[in-house]
């Protein structure tokens, strides 16, 4: 080789920069330093800076901000409604968790509350997206381990789901669904129906991927005691969502402070004491399951309440005759100008939600303007992002994918 | 007159060198490289519940597809980086796929000895093995050349993979000769008359065999050296156009010339077909044979993609040393009962 | 937990280093000194809080301050894990200097380098203190301040007019 490859600091880009207050540190020279970087088929919109001994990894650090898409400066400037919409996008995969939170907040902030209907519309979504998401993660995780089948199997069926949600909200991924005090859209009529068949189809279909994957004897010898997570250390790291079910806390904001209508439904938080990569999965499809049984629950429900409203009542005596004429006939709700710069009387709020990936908070900061003063969201990757630092040395190079896979990390949430 | 044109011809056609390395070799390896490329796609795609190769020849099944891919290779631009050392860049390919094809210039694929390529078979089946340990080391040469960490990386474990699966390979291909007390492949093919496989009588050692075929070329479960997601191709990173054509398709062919090696010592060759004398009858039929039962073995190989994951580098050398490796010596154990109990 | 119980544990707990107790919605909120911020972290971890949920800042340049407020919960006590505390300080805007938390809970590590590289807020003592998302350039800038206007552009601009 012509030049030697070892690097001297952490981040070559900081050479010579020095911001007040920053640390920078010297790496020794026998370590071998490796990028797994953006340009990467296995490492997603972020980087990893490796440092080997061997085959055996030292140290590892993230890299992220890729995808840092300025998303609460951006909340500061847009009036209370616009930032739902951009919110969003920080998991489009999982579009309703996201911004239900933010919702909530408002709401609080506002003293309304939704009705009944609305609140079960959310959750349905809600559950719908769950399953998306997990099924995401699992077919990623698969092609890191270079199973393909249960990559090409889990984005198959996950288009069940989108197109459930896509005859529910009217788009694939981008819902835009709550608004505070209620929901866009009322469901169609053969909603129910549909629902019910796509539940049973996805109830066959994780037998087969139980034989294929979850069983499979490579992946398990592959999965099993890698990246054990225990029950003191996921406390301390702060790590959430399916990660920490797995390492034996019980802890699922549905159950905790339940929102929304979740503390009228009959699910369980799948735990398991482990904490390795396969505990992992296996609590990602037990939770699938347990979404199922929402949905199945949700829509009897819906059936059996027609023709409730889904907005509040007082709202609903302020549209105007052409807009109740629209709401009657088609379900839809418009939202009246006055919507877009609407004033939130001054407070400060913290909501949260659990997504398929684990707890979002949300900080909202209201002055009594037409634009939020303040809003601050933590995603679950953004504190899953500690398991790069604190988890992986000591580990071979390839439990990387492993590892990574089965935290399910996604960049553009974690960057905001 | 025409018959005498034609008798010629078939002679010529007939010549063991020319027929048994550029048309068996290099021209076989290449269609069933291609015809194996083109399988593991389908089974992959039936399995994984969509179509697989399709559009550019709908009535052959997407066959026309790889067709393609191979003249778009031949037609691409090959980049070659500042930092590489070009001498070692280039040759390596063109080299690994010479010296893949050369066993097969030391086989028989027929009984008669006119049929031969070199003069005497005595050791053919020492010589082909020896000349199957060559090609994995210049892989290494591959990592070195590339001039990068991943490259690096790569095709450090393919010397690991080397050490650990050669000398499972040898053992196990070794296990006929011990049956028959001859290295010469014309006398094991014999003796397989006319159902007598090895498959059958020595299962474990064709085991061994397999799996030992399985980890020297990188197939499924054991797709190490390349595994896309940790080294991004490993020693094949920087390649593109005809070269990369060359390393990719390398994996096939090397899995065609030891499954050409399998099919002849251990299925049987071209048992239970008596050759008759002359070219047609005497040669080029039973070479199709031998190519047709190397083909099966490679397709099932090719199916395993499907199905399984990747091992973990000190797995799957766990799995040769501590599974591989007994087996074959297990195989070769039994091998020497069977000559002892004159059961051959 | 109810919040008003939380609130009257922090009042016995804290005693005279609680300089507020406020209610909002959703959470509880206490305002410290900074020299004392490192004894109320420890005193609250003994009482069960065991991790971080969010680090956030607040810049109030009218009064010209910064508040940085931690959001902490606990996993490990059934009790706390249903409410969420906030524990705020109030920074002058002009030298934001604090003690870093990480000695007590180590999952603010991240949270606090984004609060350095957004705000511009040192903390003192964090093992390894440098830009998490943005490139140095931008950090300098102090970018979530609100005294950073970005200047927005329409879409034409640069474009010659090509009708009349």
């Amino acid at each position: 080789m012509k030049e030697s490859p070892i690097g001297t600091s952490s981040g070559g880009a900081l050479e010579g920069r020095r911001l007040e207050g920053m640390i920078v540190r010297k790496v020794e020279r026998e370590l071998y330093e490796v990028f797994i970087g953006p340009q990467h088929p296995g490492s997603g919109h972020m980087r990893i800076i490796v440092r080997l001994d061997g085959d055996v990894i030292v140290e590892a650090d993230p890299d992220i901000g890729y995808v840092h898409r300025t998303m609460e400066k951006l909340s500061e400037v847009r009036e209370w409604l616009k930032p739902i919409p951009l919110l969003e996008r920080m998991t489009i995969i999982d579009a309703c968790n996201v911004t239900l939170p933010y919702v909530n907040a408002l709401e609080k902030l506002m003293d309304k509350s939704p009705p009944p209907r609305a609140s079960y519309l959310r959750v349905l979504l809600c559950e719908i997206n769950r399953i998306a998401s997990h099924l995401y993660g699992m077919g990623i995780f698969g092609v890191f381990l270079g199973h393909s089948t249960i990559y090409m199997w889990a984005f198959g069926d996950r288009e069940v789901f989108v197109e459930l949600a896509e005859i529910l909200t009217g788009a694939r991924l981008t819902h835009t669904y709550p608004i505070p005090g209620g929901v866009r859209r009322d469901m169609p009529q053969d909603f129910p129906e549909m629902a019910r068949r796509a539940v049973r189809y996805m109830r066959r279909r994780l037998e087969e991927y139980r034989k294929i994957f979850v069983d499979n004897p490579v992946i398990v010898k592959r999965l099993d005691g890698v990246g054990v997570i225990s029950k003191s250390k996921a406390a301390e790291l702060g790590i959430v969502g399916p990660n920490v079910r797995a390492s034996g806390i019980k802890y699922d904001v549905r159950l905790v402070e339940p929102y929304e209508v979740y503390d009228e439904l009959d699910f369980e938080i799948p735990v398991f004491e482990e904490g390795d990569s396969l505990a992992r999965t296996w609590v990602r499809v037990e939770e699938i399951k347990q979404s199922l049984n929402i949905i199945e629950q949700a829509v009897e429900w819906l059936e059996r309440h027609k023709g409730e409203h889904i907005i509040p009542v007082e709202d609903y005596n302020k549209l105007p005759k052409l807009h109740k004429e629209v709401y009657e006939k088609t379900g839809r709700v418009k939202l009246l100008p006055i919507h877009a710069s609407m004033k939130i009387p001054p407070g400060k709020a913290l909501a949260r939600g659990e997504m398929g990936r684990g707890e979002i908070v949300y900080y909202v900061e209201s002055d009594g303007g037409t634009t939020p003063y303040r809003v601050r969201v933590v995603t679950p990757s953004a504190r899953n992002a500690m398991v790069f630092k604190y988890i992986i040395p000591g580990h071979r190079l390839m439990d990387l994918p492993a590892i990574y896979g089965s935290i399910d990390y996604f960049p553009p949430e974690s960057d905001r | 007159m025409i018959g005498v044109v034609l008798e010629t011809l078939l002679y010529i056609i007939a010549y063991p060198p020319l027929w048994q390395v550029l048309i068996v070799g290099f021209a076989g390896a290449l269609l069933v490289a291609m015809v194996a490329i083109w399988f593991e796609r389908k089974a992959a795609a039936r399995v994984q519940r969509r179509i697989g190769p399709y559009w550019a020849s709908p009535r052959l099944g997407g066959f026309m597809t790889i067709v393609a891919d191979m003249i778009r290779y031949v037609t691409q631009q090959v980049i070659i980086p500042f930092t590489v050392d070009r001498l070692a860049f280039i040759v390596t390919p063109v080299a690994v796929l010479v010296i893949t094809i050369l066993p097969l210039a030391f086989v028989p694929l027929s009984p008669h000895e006119i049929y031969w390529p070199v003069a005497s078979m005595e050791y053919s089946l020492l010589i082909a093995l020896a000349l199957t340990t060559l090609p994995p080391l210049l892989t290494v040469v591959l990592g070195w050349a590339s001039s990068n960490k991943f490259s690096v990386i790569g095709s450090l474990r393919e010397s690991y993979v080397i050490t650990a699966y050669e000398l499972v390979a040898i053992l196990a291909l070794l296990a006929p000769a011990a049956a028959t007390l001859s290295f010469n492949i014309a006398y094991i093919v014999e003796a397989q008359h006319p159902i007598k496989w090895f498959a059958i009588l020595n299962p474990l050692a064709f085991l061994a065999a397999f799996l030992a075929i399985l980890m020297s070329t990188s197939a499924f479960p054991f797709e190490i050296p390349e595994s896309e997601h940790e080294v991004v191709a490993g020693p094949y990173t920087e390649y593109s156009g005809i070269l990369y054509a060359l390393n990719m398709g390398g994996g096939y062919i090397r899995r065609f010339i030891y499954a050409m090696l399998v099919a002849l010592v251990f299925l049987g060759g071209w048992a239970p077909y008596t050759p008759g004398s002359g070219p047609l009858t005497g040669f080029i039929v039973p070479s199709l044979i031998v190519l047709i039962k190397a083909c099966l073995i490679v397709f099932a190989m090719s199916f395993l993609r499907s199905v399984y994951g990747r091992y973990r580098l000190d797995q799957a050398l766990d799995a040769a040393w501590r599974l591989a490796l007994p087996l074959a010596l297990l195989g070769l154990g039994w091998s020497i009962v069977l000559a002892y109990v004159n059961l051959i | 937990m109810k919040p008003e119980e939380l609130a009257e544990l922090l009042k016995n707990t804290l005693g005279g280093l609680a300089k507020e107790v406020t209610l909002w919605k959703g959470y509880v909120e206490v305002l410290v000194d900074v020299d004392s911020v490192v004894t109320v972290a420890n005193k609250l971890k003994e009482l069960g809080f065991d991790h971080v949920k969010s680090v956030t800042a607040s810049d109030y340049p009218k009064e010209s301050k910064i508040r940085v407020t931690y959001h902490v919960s606990s996993y490990l006590r059934e009790d706390l894990a249903k409410v969420i505390l906030g524990l705020s300080v109030d920074l002058p805007r002009d030298n934001p200097v604090m003690e870093s938390l990480t000695g007590v809970w180590r999952s603010s590590e991240f949270q606090e380098r984004e609060v350095y590289e957004f705000f511009g807020v040192t903390f003192r003592g964090h093992p390894d203190l440098r830009p998490l998302l943005l490139i140095p350039e931008l950090a300098e800038k102090k970018v979530l301040r609100k005294d950073f206007i970005v200047k927005e552009e329409s879409i034409y601009e640069g474009v010659p007019h090509r009708y009349q």
